[in-house]
């Protein structure tokens, strides 16, 4: 069952799995957590062979990627050669991984501008069908639609699954803000009250830095980082919106 | 661009035959005939830059991206409306925490769904537009290396692509692959002074449309039942003269901007200072240590942003900025209670804060 979920996650970070089962598999993406990790890993290892033609990893990034292929039985031997994490870019070194048929489907080159596209780029294609316009546009004339990697066929579908199938409320804030007023004794936690500080640095960033300001925030470990929460007593007390 | 150089090169090279002069003539020629007719083509890597800077804060723009950060990859949605000078704004993540950021107007609306928080931002309303400031400008070029411009082909699109290169260590570079005709950042790396890549942007799709409805602005989770955190509207934002300065900053950063502002979790207004250097910026925050609060102090990060906290006089200060660590340690170390709001410049080989 793994052996086939993984040629089926192979076969779409290739670009090489029908439309149908493409969509199926994105479905299950987003309610099967080991699945995730699966293909978070796929495009990790993606990520670090196309660096070899222009994009470069940080050093800790492609040493992870190279450890955790190396040790990984099903696509390495167990063993990782530390010396080959001395060079900027990360590229996974033929003599310290020994590649099984599987591993080298992500280790052959890959042509053309894809190459150029980056990290992960192709993490999403898979995403795009021949169903049609993006449904969040569809009653939006559209001056400019940039298609980036036309050869990944098709146009967005199911990238935002969840509304589609869950009705979104009015907009999900409540009528009454109940606002924590912390006392005396409040104690912000060092990590929530930096997500505040961030949050409020990005309204002064130019675009680019804000963007990553805030990029920081969304996609940071939920456990080092959180908005200020208040002590116990304002939490209790008012924190709770109706 | 690349062709381009060459072209004025060896238009100046010394040997050259007649039949390769009549070439050049002929390649000048094609090249003035792009510049007049207003081609893209021609600009230089500045102006790619401020082209840039202009397509990101006045059109609407809906897009997917990749971002990769420390190991980890996310694919997020961005969507960007200008609207009679209002700027709304959306940003999703489509996989792991389900995380969104909405602004609209002068509100900022942070979900976090993964624990059942809301964390609402208000930008006063008379602060600067939003990317009003930093921006590039003749000074850059003291801190910044504007280079590239050449182009290079990017999953079937014509992009330019123009380096931000740091000339120090207190800043981070940029690697921004600009769409020819929309002038869009299809792909942006923050790259290191060494020039390794810390953080990738890298589109997938991005649609420009004439208008975007307010629907597309709603939260996709349902945040009734959330813990909603905002600033105390019973903190009013103080007026006082500024108290706070950094007596010194790192090369090229200069005040940008100061307010004194209510913040979620505060009883207190805090004071924030914003020092930029056309790029980059650092935000320093001071607020009033509460006595049985346990002071935050030394180095932290989220996602590619650096912060430095501190105490100094009672206060705890917090710098904060998509920075490397030595920037906002530097400047939260300078930043002292003044009774004048125009510190005197000094020396230590940092340069003096300009207002």
């Amino acid at each position: 069952m793994n052996e086939e979920r993984d040629s089926q996650l192979s076969a779409m970070f290739d670009g090489e799995l029908p439309g149908a089962e493409c969509e199926l598999l994105a479905r299950r993406l987003t309610r099967d957590e080991a699945l995730r990790a699966q293909w978070s890993r796929f495009s990790m290892i993606g990520a670090a062979l196309r660096s070899e033609r222009g994009v470069a990893l940080h050093d800790r990034v492609a040493w992870r990627v190279q450890s955790q292929v190396a040790q990984d039985p099903t696509y390495g031997d167990g063993s990782f050669d530390t010396a080959t994490t001395s060079t900027h870019t990360a590229v996974v070194a033929p003599a310290s991984v020994k590649a099984t048929p599987r591993w080298a489907r992500f280790a052959r080159p890959v042509a053309g501008a894809s190459i150029a596209a980056g990290v992960a780029a192709m993490s999403i294609m898979w995403l795009r069908t021949d169903s049609g316009p993006d449904p969040m546009l569809a009653s939006n004339p559209v001056t400019e639609t940039i298609v980036l990697a036309p050869e990944a066929t098709g146009t967005t579908v199911a990238l935002n699954e969840t509304p589609a199938a869950e009705p979104v409320p009015s907009n999900g804030e409540p009528d009454v803000y109940v606002t924590p007023v912390p006392s005396s004794s409040t104690s912000i936690a060092p990590p929530a009250r930096l997500a505040n500080y961030v949050v409020a640095h990005s309204e002064y960033s130019s675009p680019l830095s804000r963007r990553m300001a805030l990029l920081g925030l969304v996609a940071t470990d939920p456990e080092s980082t959180a908005p200020a929460e208040p002590n116990a007593d304002a939490a209790a007390g008012a924190a709770d919106a109706p | 661009m690349l062709r381009d150089l060459k072209l004025r090169n060896s238009s100046c090279a010394p040997s050259q035959t007649k039949k390769a002069q009549r070439k050049n003539v002929a390649r000048i020629a094609a090249f003035t005939l792009l510049m007049s007719t207003g081609v893209a083509f021609s600009a230089e890597p500045k102006e790619w830059l401020a082209r840039m800077n202009k397509a990101l804060t006045t059109q609407n723009y809906v897009g997917v991206f990749t971002h990769v950060h420390g190991g980890r990859v996310e694919t997020l949605r961005i969507i960007h409306r200008v609207r009679g000078g209002d700027v709304s704004e959306r940003l999703l993540s489509l996989d792991g925490s389900g995380r969104e950021f909405i602004r609209e107007g002068n509100e900022l609306v942070c979900y976090f769904p993964d624990r059942r928080e809301v964390l609402v931002e208000r930008r006063a309303p008379d602060g600067p537009l939003l990317g009003a400031l930093p921006s590039i400008d003749e000074d850059n070029s003291l801190v910044y290396e504007i280079r590239g411009g050449e182009r290079q082909r990017l999953l079937g699109r014509d992009t330019r692509v123009v380096a931000l290169q740091p000339r120090d260590q207190y800043r981070y570079g940029y690697r921004l692959w600009i769409d020819e005709k929309t002038s869009m950042p299809l792909k942006t790396q923050l790259c290191n002074q060494a020039g390794e890549v810390i953080e990738q942007i890298v589109f997938s799709t991005i649609d420009l449309p004439e208008r975007i409805s307010d629907s597309m602005f709603k939260p996709q989770v349902d945040a009734s039942t959330y813990r909603w955190f905002r600033a105390d509207r019973r903190v009013a934002a103080s007026s006082r003269p500024a108290l706070w300065d950094a007596m010194r900053l790192p090369p090229g950063f200069r005040i940008a901007t100061r307010s004194s502002q209510s913040m979620p979790g505060s009883s207190e207004p805090v004071e924030h200072l914003v020092y930029t250097d056309g790029i980059a910026s650092v935000s320093v925050f001071v607020e009033p240590r509460k006595p049985d609060s346990k002071p935050s102090e030394g180095p932290s990060r989220v996602g590619s942003s650096s912060a430095f906290s501190t105490v100094v006089d009672g206060h705890q200060v917090t710098a904060v900025g998509e920075v490397p660590p030595t920037t906002v340690e530097l400047i939260a170390k300078q930043v002292k209670a003044s009774k004048s709001p125009a510190p005197p410049a000094g020396a230590m080989g940092l340069a003096p804060q300009r207002k």
